[in-house]
């Protein structure tokens, strides 16, 4: 993976990138908007299950209006993703808590359309704990050395 | 008390030493802010698109607020509080800091956008309510609300890419995840 990372970082693609200050901020501001879609139409999924929120309408109403926004979402979090790697491959694919959030976002996506479709309620707490995990997993990327040697960035 | 006296007294606060001095409760209060953020503009979203007539059409409008104001409330206070304790560990930088000069200036304004609304569209809200899009008062609330949080999105990235975050003089020894295991 190491070596993976160091012939990703010598592409021109990602050499431009990391020679352009405002890209990898706009590139994650734009993965901020949309990860702010992609959690609250997770949670709006949730939280009609949970009774908390849309009692006014169906649970198919509440999945037709939110998971095409949480797919969408979710595809513009993932070009957005891909060229953060793409500008600095060390730093995400070296990260334990990048390999752990890639997982977790397969796990979430799968359970809110479970949930959603079979509205079981104690999978439903399940489901947005996984979602909040990936939100502390995407900040935690900044800070991998917390993870000790499962992290395989080189000690500072 | 002049402003830099200020600011100084905040960054000599304990719970901001205590803040600085620990390897993990700044990266916390970090994803505890982003959690904030992304409920309090994901549901305002929801609201806005609703007022422009692109998503939840069919739904009146004033369930569509309820759910979102239950929520939008709750996870501001959270974004706040958090903001304001990484605030007071570098008080004197973020100050200075033109990106966050600008980002409180566009929460002033998303804050004046929303007694707009109240003041026009929403005090008429029972005789629009089915209707596919708000009133045209509405509507221009609902693109300046979306244009203002998204704008306060990318400043607070570029607050974090134009400061260097304070860390301890001591190095803290920590927790490390694999003291936690058995060996």
């Amino acid at each position: 993976m190491t070596e993976f990372a160091g012939w990703l970082a010598a592409t021109q693609a990602s050499v431009w990138i990391a020679s352009h200050d405002w890209v990898i901020p706009t590139i994650q501001s734009i993965h901020i908007v949309a990860i702010s879609v992609a959690l609250v139409s997770a949670f709006m999924i949730g939280f009609r299950v949970l009774g908390w929120t849309g009692s006014d309408q169906t649970p198919v109403e509440t999945m037709d209006r939110f998971w095409p926004w949480l797919a969408a979402s979710l595809v513009v979090l993932l070009a957005t993703g891909a060229l953060m790697v793409v500008g600095e491959p060390a730093r995400e694919l070296l990260a334990f808590s990048f390999w752990l959030k890639m997982g977790l976002v397969v796990i979430a996506t799968g359970l809110t359309w479970w949930v959603g479709k079979s509205q079981i309620k104690a999978l439903t707490f399940v489901t947005l704990l996984v979602w909040v995990g990936i939100i502390f997993l995407g900040r935690l990327i900044a800070y991998d050395h917390i993870w000790g040697s499962w992290s395989m960035s080189p000690k500072a | 008390m002049n402003i830099d006296a200020t600011l100084a007294s905040l960054e000599g606060l304990r719970l901001a030493e205590y803040i600085r001095q620990s390897l993990y409760v700044f990266p916390f209060l970090e994803s505890l802010h982003v959690l904030g953020l992304t409920m309090v503009f994901g549901s305002i979203a929801v609201l806005d698109l609703r007022l422009l007539g692109i998503a939840s059409v069919r739904r009146p409008v004033a369930g569509v607020a309820i759910d979102v104001e239950k929520w939008a409330w709750w996870a501001f206070a959270l974004t706040a509080v958090t903001g304001a304790l990484m605030f007071v560990t570098n008080a004197a930088v973020y100050y200075h800091n033109v990106y966050f000069r600008l980002k409180m200036a566009m929460l002033l304004a998303a804050g004046l956008n929303v007694a707009f609304f109240e003041l026009t569209s929403r005090r008429s809200l029972q005789q629009w309510n089915r209707d596919a899009k708000a009133p045209m008062a509405g509507r221009a609330a609902a693109t300046v609300s979306l244009l203002l949080w998204i704008a306060i999105i990318f400043m607070g990235r570029w607050i974090g890419f134009t400061t260097t975050r304070v860390t301890g003089s001591k190095p803290d020894p920590g927790v490390n995840i694999e003291d936690l295991l058995p060996k």
